[in-house]
């Protein structure tokens, strides 16, 4: 700051009207000192200058966003052009900071890298998920990469990982491979399901571990599923493990109890634990007011458990209900 | 339902009183958060306004310095965040609902929020539907409480339910007088009795008009209930006190808002409309409503109108 009083001071008015553009980089500030110095000692310093001033700038002030600067910024602006969604990482200052601090030749490295791996559009979501991939080294991603290689996962499968978890590549071998060896042996899986898991909902694996141990207990314990069919639905809808495990445990309570539907029917359909209880609920309610609640297939009317949470209101009236849907409507302005 | 050319014009039309359906269970807070983060996300859809430019003066400073038109990066919706957030909308309720309660709710929206605060000072008439069961009794008078009590109800029939309903609707008429403001032996207060109901001058006492049970299968009951600064808390003691009367017990079982002044469960929007087309449809619902009923947000007479 002292720096720029200086300069303001030996400057005229007319040139600094004309400062502008780019940083002042460590050498053009050496360069500055002896100027002003050499200029002291032999000239006024109202006189005017007939030199280039443009490369001269106030620094940057601080600032809360990236807005600020990406129009001087080269790299922000090829971030830009990434599709990154730079108001995303300046939610969080401590990873901002870090972006800026990159230089293009590593993004540049990066991508080229990575382009193997996730689709062209995606790669700026994919920066904007996990922006803090770009410090890691590329032997580190390569061995990483390698590592699923060695576990006879197939091209696709490798791909879909990647392109699916973002985080997947910041975890270290060994962290990856505890982990998988955790889900083989907690749901005894032989390693063509385990792959089978990990290309499925990879996100699932560098999951926090004590939300998939809770999430554990409340399907074997709380909802009494046995360890074969534990195994099944882990297989069938994994996204149940990162769930909300008061609200999974409200879902089950009520198609369950409420409903009185089995285990078994439950394992054949397992959506309806992934759709948000009211819905089940209003759909629920509406065919037991029309008495059509009937989700036993070996009797006549038999309605689907899946009807309850797939298509819109428009289609289950149709096809279900046998309706008008400004009846179900109605309905739903009683409850 | 209208369709609009840009976001901001679609963000000008959003001044207004929404009327939703609250479903039970369901804090107000979380409905208002609910209905401004779809109207971010469907404003964000729109066509957007152009994209800004910047002027750039570039050059050495010793010689003539070029003039440039460029894109400005800092306006791209990438870089700056969406083009309306959450925090641009202002968004009030003009009466508080309970968390259990399910039913009329009236929202202002920018503009709106003066209307919800007329609302709120008119203090309309809300009508009720109030399912009750009878033969148990909990401590927090409503289903999820602890049971205290038990009692047969088998002697309870549909004429003593009415007896008792109508003996309580009579009592609550002198609150009424009394709330009125007015003293209760003067000839002003005889001139005001003499006219009809009237409404109440604060908003410290609930005031019931009516009541009426208008289901009765044995143990369930429901009362439909028309009232002033009523709150679900005392809606739950009115089931617990009929118990009482009827010499069993009971316990409230669902509150629902069926009306609030002229807005009825006709023009509530359910949660599955809560999108800009239909709030904007709504509004107008609402705004016509209020223009057929002006005199219904500053009343002139002490007189219960709605």
């Amino acid at each position: 700051m002292a720096l720029f009083k200086l300069m303001k001071h030996t400057c005229t008015l007319k040139s600094l009207y004309c400062v502008n553009n780019a940083i002042v980089s460590y050498s053009q500030k050496q360069e500055l000192i002896s100027n002003i110095t050499y200029e002291n000692a032999s000239s006024n310093s109202l006189n005017e200058t007939c030199e280039d001033l443009s490369s001269f700038t106030p620094y940057y002030p601080k600032t809360f966003n990236l807005a600020a600067y990406i129009n001087n910024s080269e790299l922000l602006q090829n971030l830009l052009h990434l599709n990154v969604n730079l108001s995303k990482i300046e939610k969080k200052p401590y990873i901002a900071e870090k972006v800026l601090k990159l230089n293009s030749e590593t993004i540049g490295n990066f991508i080229l890298f990575i382009k193997d791996y996730v689709d062209a559009n995606e790669i700026g979501n994919f920066i904007t998920k996990n922006p803090l991939i770009l410090y890691e080294s590329l032997e580190d991603l390569s061995i990483r990469i390698n590592y699923l290689h060695s576990k006879q996962f197939s091209n696709t499968e490798v791909r879909r990982i990647i392109s699916k978890n973002p985080y997947w590549l910041m975890f270290s071998t060994t962290r990856i491979d505890r982990r998988l060896g955790y889900f083989q042996n907690k749901f005894n899986l032989c390693g063509s399901e385990v792959r089978g898991l990990t290309a499925k909902q990879p996100r699932l694996i560098t999951y926090n571990l004590h939300h998939v141990i809770t999430n554990t207990f409340v399907i074997k314990e709380e909802m009494g599923f046995e360890d074969q069919e534990l195994k099944k639905l882990l297989l069938d809808k994994p996204k149940l493990w990162m769930l909300n495990q008061r609200a999974l445990l409200e879902r089950f309570k009520y198609i369950h109890n409420v409903m009185n539907i089995p285990h078994s029917i439950i394992l054949l359909c397992p959506e309806v634990l992934l759709s948000r209880n009211f819905r089940v609920k209003q759909r629920h309610m509406f065919l037991k007011k029309l008495g059509r609640d009937q989700f036993d297939p070996k009797k006549e009317n038999f309605v689907p458990l899946k009807a309850l949470v797939e298509g819109t209101d428009v289609e289950f009236c149709k096809k279900y209900a046998k309706c008008n849907v400004s009846d179900f409507n109605t309905f739903l302005k009683t409850i | 339902m209208v369709k609009f050319r840009n976001a901001a014009a679609a963000f000008k039309a959003l001044n207004g009183l929404i009327c939703v359906y609250k479903p039970a269970c369901v804090p107000i807070q979380q409905i208002q958060h609910t209905i401004l983060t779809n109207l971010c996300r469907d404003l964000n859809v729109l066509p957007d306004r152009p994209h800004e430019k910047r002027v750039e003066i570039v050059g050495p400073t010793n010689a003539p310095m070029t003039v440039k038109l460029v894109p400005n990066y800092a306006d791209n919706p990438l870089v700056c965040g969406p083009r309306y957030i959450k925090e641009d909308f202002r968004c009030s309720w003009a009466t508080h609902l309970g968390l259990f309660t399910s039913g009329v709710l009236l929202l202002g929206i920018n503009q709106g929020t003066k209307l919800t605060y007329l609302i709120n000072t008119a203090r309309l008439t809300r009508a009720y539907k109030i399912h009750g069961q009878l033969g148990k009794a909990t401590d927090t008078y409503f289903w999820n409480g602890k049971t205290v009590e038990k009692s047969t109800y088998g002697h309870v029939t549909r004429e003593k339910i009415d007896k008792v309903v109508a003996h309580m609707q009579a009592a609550h008429q002198k609150t009424m007088f009394e709330m009125s403001g007015v003293h209760m032996e003067s000839q002003t207060m005889f001139d005001l009795a003499a006219q009809g109901l009237i409404r109440p001058a604060n908003n410290n006492l609930p005031v019931i008009y009516g009541i009426k049970c208008v289901y009765f299968n044995s143990p369930n009951i429901t009362l439909e209930i028309q009232a002033i600064n009523e709150y679900d808390k005392y809606l739950w003691t009115i089931i617990h006190d009929l118990g009482v009367q009827l010499k069993t017990s009971a316990h409230c079982t669902g509150v629902q808002c069926i009306r609030q002044g002229k807005f009825d469960l006709d023009i509530a929007l359910l949660r599955k409309h809560w999108q800009l087309e239909y709030i904007i449809d709504n509004m107008d619902q609402c705004r016509r409503l209020m223009e057929e009923h002006s005199l219904i947000l500053q009343p002139k007479s002490a007189i219960l109108s709605v």
